[in-house]
């Protein structure tokens, strides 16, 4: 408890230091909301939900609300490398405007190719123009993988024709804190899949700072949302696993919360969509569902609004938020115990089975020549 | 070839038309008790996470008619107990061989770095004469598929305990969890942790064939107690005796002239 009071007071002064800075021009997020709809109510809802999803105790709601609130203060820059602008699209999209998407619309965005109406020379003269503007205090979002292959030459952006490479690198130097939103910013994403022929990289891979990686195709916006408010809040890294996601969404696997867990404990298996097991509910893992080897809160926070994820509508998880995960998942309707291995066109109790059996025939080979050759001597 | 008419060469003696028997001469203790049990209990710990392992890769038996038919249960619960005792006897041969007091094992490394006892065993396994009296308890080839051996069943030690940890999180799980994330980054997720898991399977499949051949044939070949060594600790050497057929002029029997062998005494 003495830790989070501590906690505590250290997010109250930094929120407090943040007020005095300036908001950007234009309304306040309770004038924002209440355009929407949307009442303080809700939004106090929503600000225990993100608490709670932040793993703090309930009293931080208060502080989570302010950083909301105050969230135009933090400059944002929010760069695309190679990418499909899903994550984006995933925050921006939702058929009712959530309390995510508004905050979202409600931070201080200097640079978002997707949102500005800039272009061109003009785009490019913004964006110089927020890197100087606000050296070293800036956030930095990166959706989409970085190619190095040729020097970077695969991506290249701007009128200038500068490299992804060389962007992010430069917007990563003076950067206060650098976020991959995504799996392709974070490991590769499916341009990094074998062969890899652009040399696509994670963002961590090409920047000397630590990198927070928010992996998923796409990541759940409340993930997104959730980490600027824990760095709003706090002005630091949010404890992270061996990947560096944030603990809090990437704690615990897929399979751990999975709604269909029971009927894997109890060994009923889905065999066929459409078959009365999948309409039972049952199992997906003989489906080829990766949920026991993948980290991320899609049973928890779901899709669209909580609406649904994908092993609610029926398919197994293809452990999208994971490093590598096109070829280290694949096959995807299959349990890797039956992917076939890249290459061999083979699963590897295939394998095994040819190199038993040559094993077999050896064994039988010099049984039978030792009835033809000389005893030995003694 | 030796001189003794008593001690002939085996095809000598049938050529001699006399009939050879194997007599134990000498008694050899080999193997300690520890070995042995650790020996049979690895036995039955493979077997049943082999069976264990393959059936949670790939739940065959399906429709259960009642939620008490826990078979799914059962099998991980059979490979998480035996998966246990595996890692245990693991760990406690590698200390065994480092640090016990029977040197026997040990002195096999000697044997490994030479390359004389190399060449006797290769040639022994292609027919082409018998190993060298040992001083240690392995012979090269057999030291070194051993150690290898060995290095698999570390690797599914390790890569089982990690996935151990990530389903539960308490006590040992809790404490193996730092660990295990680190060799989940190494391997790059879960999933390749997964599946090296799996690919290893097939060294003990592989090996459990030869392993069981090699020391069948080794007993027969070399007239030893091959099999008999891990179940009784003691090994036996033979030498052959021949009680030669009365022969009336030894003079008469001409070695060279082919004769038809008889299969029976070999």
């Amino acid at each position: 408890m003495e830790t989070h009071k501590a906690l505590f007071q250290q997010g109250q002064h930094r929120l407090d230091k943040l007020k005095q800075l300036a908001p950007r021009a234009g309304d306040s997020l309770l004038e924002k909301m209440s355009a929407k709809g949307i009442n303080r109510r809700d939004f106090m809802k929503w600000s225990a939900v993100v608490t709670s999803m932040l793993a703090l105790p309930n009293p931080f709601t208060s502080l989570v609300a302010q950083a909301a609130e105050i969230a135009d203060r933090v400059p944002l820059i929010w760069l695309h490398l190679a990418e499909c602008t899903g994550c984006t699209e995933s925050l921006l999209r939702a058929d009712t405007p959530s309390i995510d998407t508004l905050i979202f619309d409600h931070v201080s965005l200097e640079y978002h190719e997707t949102l500005m109406v800039a272009s061109g020379f003009q785009a490019e003269e913004n964006l110089q123009n927020a890197l100087e503007k606000y050296k070293g205090k800036y956030l930095l979002a990166v959706e989409g993988g970085v190619p190095t292959a040729d020097n970077g030459s695969f991506l290249t952006l701007g009128p200038h024709g500068e490299t992804g490479l060389s962007r992010v690198q430069k917007a990563a130097k003076d950067a206060v804190a650098i976020i991959a939103v995504g799996t392709c910013a974070s490991f590769g994403g499916i341009q990094a899949a074998a062969p890899n022929p652009t040399g696509t990289k994670g963002v961590q891979e090409v920047v000397k700072q630590p990198v927070i990686n928010l992996g998923g195709c796409p990541p759940n916006e409340r993930n997104i949302v959730g980490t600027l408010m824990y760095y709003i809040m706090f002005g630091k890294l949010p404890p992270l696993d061996m990947f560096n996601r944030p603990k809090w969404a990437y704690g615990s696997r897929v399979h751990d919360d999975c709604e269909r867990r029971g009927h894997f404990d109890s060994g009923e298996f889905v065999e066929e969509f459409g078959s009365q097991e999948a309409k039972d509910g049952h199992c997906l893992y003989k489906m080829g569902c990766k949920g026991p080897y993948t980290y991320n809160n899609c049973p928890t926070e779901r899709f669209n609004g909580h609406t649904s994820w994908p092993v609610l509508a029926g398919h197994g998880c293809i452990g999208c938020s994971e490093p590598d995960f096109w070829d280290a998942m694949s096959d995807f309707e299959k349990p890797l115990s039956r992917r076939l291995l890249t290459g061999l066109d083979s699963t590897a109790d295939t394998i095994g089975a040819v190199i038993l059996g040559a094993a077999v025939v050896g064994i039988g080979a010099h049984a039978i020549a030792t009835f033809f050759v000389k005893p030995v001597d003694y | 070839m030796s001189e003794s008419p008593q001690v002939l060469s085996a095809s000598q003696q049938v050529k001699l038309k006399g009939r050879v028997t194997h007599i134990p001469t000498m008694r050899e203790f080999a193997f300690t008790p520890l070995i042995r049990i650790f020996h049979w209990l690895r036995f039955l710990a493979i077997m049943i996470l082999l069976i264990s392992g393959f059936y949670i890769a790939w739940p065959f038996l399906m429709d259960p008619k009642s939620t008490d038919v826990l078979i799914q249960g059962w099998m991980r619960f059979s490979h998480l107990i035996f998966g246990f005792i595996f890692s245990c006897i693991t760990i406690s041969r590698n200390y065994l061989f480092l640090f016990s007091k029977d040197k026997s094992e040990r002195r096999s490394l000697l044997d490994a770095l030479s390359i004389d006892r190399w060449r006797s065993q290769i040639k022994a396994y292609v027919f082409l004469g018998k190993p060298d009296e040992k001083s240690g308890l392995y012979g090269p080839l057999q030291l070194v598929t051993y150690a290898s051996f060995y290095s698999c069943s570390l690797i599914m030690v390790l890569t089982g305990l990690a996935l151990y940890s990530r389903v539960y999180h308490e006590g040992l799980g809790q404490l193996l969890y730092a660990p295990a994330s680190w060799l989940t980054y190494i391997c790059g997720g879960l999933a390749n942790v997964r599946n090296i898991h799996h690919w290893f399977t097939w060294v003990f499949i592989v090996f459990l064939i030869v392993h069981v051949y090699m020391v069948i044939w080794t007993g027969i070949r070399f007239k030893k107690a091959a099999v008999d060594a891990i179940i009784s600790g003691y090994d036996y050497h033979t030498h052959a005796h021949i009680e030669p057929f009365p022969v009336t002029t030894s003079e008469s029997v001409n070695i060279n002239e082919p004769t038809i062998p008889n299969k029976s005494i070999l």
